[in-house]
């Protein structure tokens, strides 16, 4: 059975290539953005609220980081018309991503804050600070550079998951390139070259991720 | 509106579809490890481009999303004449991506054991295989436990991809059920209940045998 | 000025700090029985004891770090930590409460507890700023003299992490200072130095002792404190079980406890080898004083 290796079908379809990796990029960072704005405000939720708003909130993060991401946007993309929620492929993709993603979040900023020595709050506590000055000024800058590489990690992962944004239509990289492959039935091609591009992706995020954690973490002692 | 009766009525057809969910994810798991044991030593040997062959191998499976892995897997065997039922091909997917995960974590408990403790094996006069064995593997097994379960979690949500090649775990019966039904919401919900209980007995059965391990 | 809602009389502003019959359980341990403890205007006492003793208790219990659970603690006058609800049942004060009584407390840690990601400068101003609201400039100001004070002006733009432990130490002090207390705790301030650092900071604080500040200290440093101390205070299984001048206290103990207690730190840090006598003509180093 004779190996066959076509690259033009990937040079000619290079304007749809790029669309679509574009999307990918949008998705993604749409939903970090999304994932660690929420994700912030249930760690800041948790440390603030009583019993029942923080039970809440681990029932939330429990059932997000429990059940798989597809099911997840199965829920929302085709479950959603169902209770009222019709969303385009697209905006399902960021807003599905963002959820997932804020568990993971959630987990990281509460561990963060935790992590910040007992004794700096004491000390700060002790010279009158109120408990929004103790975490604006000395949970904050210290656990922001200590969760640097966790974050780094999850945003990685992040950029994983868009592919399976594929499966609910969302027209990213994925979706774009497998599509050629039917149509062309050149799916060794394809493939292939997704696995190049994600390679790269990745590749130059945790290069980035690793670039921000050496900046930032000078000034960290004990 | 929501239906329980509707969710009730897909979780019989959801919970015999979750062996081959387990089913996967175990074989993910087994045969995973027993790659990563290969490839963890690749890492860690002397030999320059073996180390990089098995850096190479860590970087690929870990670096390109496991949907991409598994449809390459669904159309690359059959590419180069091996046909094999889609569950088979599913499972080497998973297995082979696990396995690169699975070495990360072997790695970092190997290189977390303490050097002195070596050494003072050393000095007591104990052999090279038996210092290996009686110190450095119960201890990497121990300390690398947490992540075991961790990554069994993680397989369980992750295997759900295999429906996208058709097999019929569940997640693909979900899909069919909620083709046949028209309810698709509550079929997912029902589905993603099926995999909170499998996860959760999971991270239970885990944080057992942790607790055990500890005393021992 | 906010009246305080916790009314006790002025008189009692005699003492500083009046503790009476502290009391604090931790499960079904007891880890402070029944201690009192007045401290006046410009006095140093000492705390010493074994290690579990409670004396770290009993000093953060009067910053509040700790809640204690039975007796009263008065900061110039004022209840510290608890307020009469309306039936006349003692409640945890809301935080601003106790923010108030021991806003003229400072306290400086084992662990220095600098802020890493600041600057000395950055770390003795920031309460300025927070807390009592004053502008960057005069802040920054009042801070650089703080740190003249300890000794550290030159190292004013360093992170800590550039700063030997002994330099830390004296930056917290210089910390706590700017904020002009009325009272200092110290707990065990050189403890986690290493031994050619603890001069310098005992130094400062021999300084501000001079210098009339009301001073609290748990410590092992008994040449310091025997030197410095007014009183001294020696805790044992959470119970006062010896006070007084540190001539009381180290020359003449009668408490067995007490006795064990110094005896074994003698068998530690005395440094002629043998505990036979000395050689004729040689004079056994006197005390630990002389490594200050």
């Amino acid at each position: 059975m004779a190996l066959h290796f076509d690259a033009s079908v990937l040079t000619g379809s290079l304007p749809a290539l790029a669309e679509g990796f574009a999307t990918t990029i949008a998705v993604w960072m749409g939903g970090v953005l999304i994932g660690m704005a929420i994700g912030f405000a249930i760690a800041l939720l948790q440390i603030f609220c009583g019993k029942w708003v923080r039970g809440f909130l681990r029932a939330y993060i429990e059932i997000f980081r429990g059940t798989p991401f597809l099911v997840q946007l199965f829920v929302l993309y085709y479950g959603g018309p169902s209770f009222g929620l019709s969303l385009e492929p697209l905006t399902a993709g960021i807003v599905g991503l963002g959820l997932y993603g804020s568990a993971y979040f959630a987990e990281a900023f509460r561990s963060g804050f935790t992590s910040v020595p007992r004794g700096h709050i004491e000390a700060a506590e002790c010279l009158g600070f109120t408990r929004l000055q103790v975490i604006m000024r000395v949970q904050l800058p210290q656990m922001l550079v200590i969760i640097v590489p966790a974050l780094t990690n999850l945003i990685i992962v992040l950029s994983k998951e868009t592919a399976v944004l594929s499966v609910v239509t969302v027209p990213e990289l994925t979706f774009v390139l497998t599509g050629i492959g039917s149509e062309k039935f050149a799916f060794v091609e394809t493939l292939l070259a997704l696995c190049v591009c994600y390679l790269v992706l990745v590749e130059v995020a945790s290069r980035a991720g690793q670039w921000v954690e050496l900046r930032v973490g000078r000034f960290l002692t004990r | 509106m929501f239906s329980l009766h509707a969710l009730l009525d897909a979780l019989p057809l959801l919970i015999k579809a979750a062996q081959a969910t387990v089913l996967i994810s175990l074989v993910g798991l087994v045969v995973g490890f027993v790659v990563a044991i290969g490839v963890c030593s690749a890492r860690l040997s002397k030999n320059v481009f073996v180390s990089k062959l098995g850096g190479a191998y860590v970087g690929f499976f870990r670096g390109v999303p496991l949907l991409v892995q598994l449809l390459l897997t669904y159309y690359f065997l059959p590419f180069i004449g091996i046909n094999v039922p889609p569950l088979v091909a599913a499972a080497a997917a998973v297995s082979l991506c696990e396995a690169a995960y699975l070495a990360e974590i072997l790695r970092g408990g190997f290189i977390g054991i303490p050097h002195g403790q070596l050494e003072a094996a050393q000095l007591l006069g104990l052999s090279r295989v038996h210092a290996v064995l009686r110190i450095q593997v119960p201890q990497a097994l121990r300390m690398t436990l947490p992540s075991l379960v961790n990554e069994m979690v993680m397989l369980v949500k992750a295997s759900s991809l295999i429906s996208v090649v058709g097999v019929a775990d569940v997640t693909r019966t979900a899909q069919n059920i909620a083709a046949s039904t028209y309810r698709p919401l509550e079929a997912y919900v029902a589905a993603g209940l099926v995999y909170l209980v499998i996860n959760g007995a999971l991270s239970l059965a885990g944080h057992r045998a942790e607790r055990r391990l500890a005393q021992g | 000025m906010k009246k305080p809602i916790n009314g006790n009389t002025p008189a009692q502003a005699e003492y500083i700090v009046d503790a009476r019959h502290v009391g604090k359980h931790f499960g079904t341990l007891k880890v402070l029985d029944d201690v009192s403890l007045a401290v006046r205007k410009s006095e140093v006492t000492c705390i010493i004891g074994p290690s579990g003793s409670g004396k770290s208790t009993l000093l953060r219990s009067l910053a509040f770090l700790e809640e204690y659970g039975e007796g009263e603690i008065f900061i110039e006058g004022e209840l510290l930590g608890y307020v009469m609800d309306r039936s006349g049942k003692r409640v945890r004060a809301p935080q601003a409460e106790i923010n108030r009584v021991r806003r003229n407390v400072g306290m400086v840690f084992q662990q220095f507890n600098l802020w890493p990601h600041m600057t000395a400068m950055e770390n003795v101003a920031e309460a300025l700023i927070r807390v009592r609201k004053l502008p960057k400039a005069e802040a920054h100001k009042r801070a650089l003299a703080m740190l003249d004070k300890v000794g550290l002006a030159d190292r004013a733009n360093n992170h800590p992490a550039r700063l030997s432990g002994g330099q830390q130490q004296r930056v917290a002090i210089a910390r706590a200072l700017a904020m002009e207390p009325h009272i200092m705790l110290f707990d065990e301030p050189t403890s986690a130095l290493d031994p050619e650092l603890v001069g310098e900071v005992l130094q400062v604080m021999k300084d501000l002792a001079n210098d009339g500040m009301t001073m609290v200290i748990v410590t092992h440093e008994m040449g310091f404190a025997a030197q410095v101390a007014d009183t001294v205070v020696f805790i044992d299984h959470g119970k006062i079980a010896a006070h007084g001048s540190p001539e009381d206290v180290f020359h003449n103990a009668q408490q067995p406890r007490l006795r064990q207690f110094l005896q074994n730190y003698l068998d530690r840090n005395a440094f002629w080898a043998r505990r036979e006598e000395p050689a004729p003509g040689v004079v056994p180093v006197a005390t630990e004083s002389s490594r200050i």
